[in-house]
């Protein structure tokens, strides 16, 4: 493998990009200073700096248009490593009600061991003075509610296991 | 007056307190646990600790708030937006306490603050109303029947809301009383009362508002309209004014009909009359908000008043010293409100700590927050962290300022509105003002947001990986093959 086709998977915040060296290459960039970019892509002609660099780490934030974007590079090895740390991950699979957002647990509608249909209420979330109803997204019956009205939950947190 | 207790939070504290200092007078600032290290704890000249976080615990709190100023001898409450700031019996205490409310009478929030009592009392003058109008109810199975009589869709307000909370469209008789039961219980939490209104839906409105100033000599002044239709769950989020289609021979027939809505409840303090405007420019009476507005700034940026000293005077029995002939409507102001709000997921809220936070500035550029770098945006309070306000010689400038001002707001650790912002003043429908309170649903997904930022994300990502290639090349010279940054046209 000659050294420009080496690709690259690039992630900058929740989007991720393969870039292999001729692109880089291609890429019509001027340094304006140490910290300063202009990049002319699609005609669009676009002004970047870079805020903070760990080129050993191969991470870097990079603002784009008043936006700061978290750049993370990954090689051949990396990606290869990750392909394998993926292979045990997709095994897991469970099937749960996660939140939506933090908040304030409300009231809860269900019980351990209920049947419920899609689209069914599970509980109620506030936040911010606003309540919000928690549905579940598939026919199934309830394994273990896994918390309880009062309670300050995190986005992403578990409310429902499932069976 | 000597000293003004503001029974406030977050950025309209801090606001308060700013003119109140400007006035020569003394500062005290209501807190919650969680706000101790709050912008506004610390600008004020003397702070009390109300309880816990929970508003119904701390802000909600009357009677503590009304002990604390006579312990601290503070002649006067500002209640700020919000809060206690539309309670008519919180009011009426504070004068019976002996202590000057900033705002008007108990009377005047009394019946304006019931939208059946508001509509009665209006009805006696030429103002048009929209149709389809019942009473206040807590009751579930009558608000089916009213809804049935008035027909599909129908709007559940909050009798003492306002601001969106307890507001409910329901398209469908099957949903109503799901609906419903949220409504009430949001109408309660967020207000101590669980009544609500329920009114004929008019579809593809406007929502158009009108600054009042009216002192307690009978002198009545209105401040201009205010354009509030870009909302996104029936809350403004976008607000302008002048508005971008009403003609000089509207804007006076709509100020005069608001001068003559807040003439109808003898009116005292600032305040706002809100309409809806149907396409055909047709307008109605909505109701009347008896405070000052979070988008007072807009107005305050085109008339040049102080509406919070406004305000004060007035408290302090002060003649107006400005006629309507003398106020000029100088300029074009836009506010954006920067929310704590994903706008990418259905503008749920997002919370966490302001790991950056860096405000725009520049000439015509007026920032109103309450937090600073470090600080917790938390589930207790409203999710506003800032208004964004420009201001500029003619609209289109003004449209030009807020985008590069959306630009130089850094705001790291939580989601925001301001990408919404971006999208919203690049948009045509706004440019040319064609716009109702629909905006939102008729023009917004969040993939247009999301194509964006992934041109972005891609021109960080190939920039990145040039620099950190060149990095390593000057970290391994061995491996170094000179490609340079300028030497690259060469190839």
């Amino acid at each position: 493998m000659t050294d420009n086709n080496k690709s690259y998977k690039v992630k900058a915040n929740e989007f991720v990009f393969s870039i292999d060296k001729n692109q880089t290459a291609a890429a019509d960039i001027i340094q304006k200073s140490p910290t300063e970019f202009n990049i002319i892509n699609n005609h669009r002609s676009v002004n970047a700096t870079l805020v903070d660099s760990d080129v050993t780490g191969k991470k870097l934030t990079i603002e784009v248009d008043g936006e700061s974007y978290e750049v993370e590079i990954k090689d051949e090895l990396d990606q290869m490593l990750d392909v394998m740390g993926f292979g045990v991950a997709t095994t897991k699979l469970i099937k749960e009600v996660k939140a939506p957002m933090p908040g304030m647990v409300l009231e809860i509608v269900v019980l351990d061991g209920q049947d419920v249909n899609e689209g069914d209420k599970v509980l109620i979330l506030g936040a911010m003075k606003m309540e919000n109803c928690i549905l579940v997204h598939t026919n199934a019956k309830i394994k273990r509610v896994a918390v309880s009205v009062g309670q300050a939950v995190e986005k992403g947190q578990v409310l429902v296991e499932l069976e | 007056m000597q000293k003004i207790l503001v029974a406030n939070r977050g950025e309209i504290a801090l606001r308060i307190m700013r003119t109140i200092r400007k006035m020569g007078i003394q500062s005290v600032a209501v807190y919650s646990e969680a706000d101790r290290n709050a912008p506004h704890v610390l600008f004020a000249d003397e702070a009390v600790c109300l309880g816990p976080a929970p508003s119904n615990q701390s802000y909600l709190n009357g009677d503590k708030i009304i002990a604390f100023c006579k312990e601290l001898g503070a002649d006067a409450i500002h209640p700020g937006y919000g809060f206690l700031s539309e309670n008519a019996d919180f009011a009426q205490k504070v004068e019976d306490a002996g202590i000057n409310f900033i705002g008007p009478s108990p009377a005047a929030m009394r019946i304006m603050g019931s939208k059946l009592a508001a509509k009665e009392c209006v009805s006696h003058y030429d103002i048009p109303m929209v149709p389809g109008i019942d009473k206040a109810i807590e009751d579930v199975e009558l608000a089916i029947e009213i809804a049935d009589k008035v027909g599909y869709p129908v709007l559940i307000k909050a009798s003492a809301g306002g601001g969106g909370k307890g507001m409910r469209i329901v398209e469908k008789a099957a949903d109503m009383k799901e609906q419903m039961e949220r409504a009430i219980s949001e109408a309660k939490a967020a207000f101590g009362d669980g009544s609500v209104f329920i009114e004929k839906y008019v579809s593809s409105p406007r929502h158009i508002e009108v600054q009042v100033v009216a002192d307690k000599f009978g002198n009545i002044i209105h401040g201009f309209e205010r354009e509030c239709s870009i909302q996104r769950r029936h809350q403004k989020v976008v607000e302008e004014t002048p508005s971008a289609i009403i003609t000089p021979e509207l804007r006076e027939k709509i100020g005069d009909a608001a001068v003559m809505v807040a003439r109808s409840c003898n009116y005292t303090s600032t305040g706002t009359v809100e309409f809806l405007m149907d396409d055909k420019m047709n307008f109605y009476f909505l109701e009347m908000n008896t405070r000052l507005q979070v988008e007072h700034a807009v107005s305050e940026m085109i008339t040049g008043l102080d509406l919070v000293e406004e305000q004060i005077k007035i408290a302090r029995g002060e003649k107006l010293s400005f006629t309507q002939e003398d106020l000029k409507l100088n300029g074009h102001a836009i506010e954006l409100r920067v929310c704590a709000e994903d706008p990418l997921n259905n503008f749920l809220p997002s919370i966490g700590t302001l790991t950056k936070y860096v405000k725009p500035v520049g000439e015509g550029i007026r920032v109103d927050d309450g937090y600073e770098e470090g600080m917790e945006v938390s589930i207790y309070y409203d999710p506003m962290i800032a208004k964004l306000v420009v201001h500029g010689k003619t609209r289109t400038e003004a449209i030009q300022k807020m985008l590069q001002a959306i630009k130089d707001y850094k705001i790291e650790g939580v989601a925001t509105t301001l990408p919404f912002g971006t999208f919203v003043f690049e948009h045509d429908a706004f440019f040319t003002g064609h716009f109702d309170t629909h905006f939102v649903k008729n023009y917004y997904t969040p993939e247009k947001i999301k194509e964006k930022q992934k041109a972005n994300a891609e021109i960080a990502a190939i920039v990145g990986l040039k620099y950190w290639m060149e990095q390593q090349k000057l970290l391994n010279p061995v491996d170094n093959k000179s490609t340079s940054w300028k030497r690259r046209l060469a190839h």
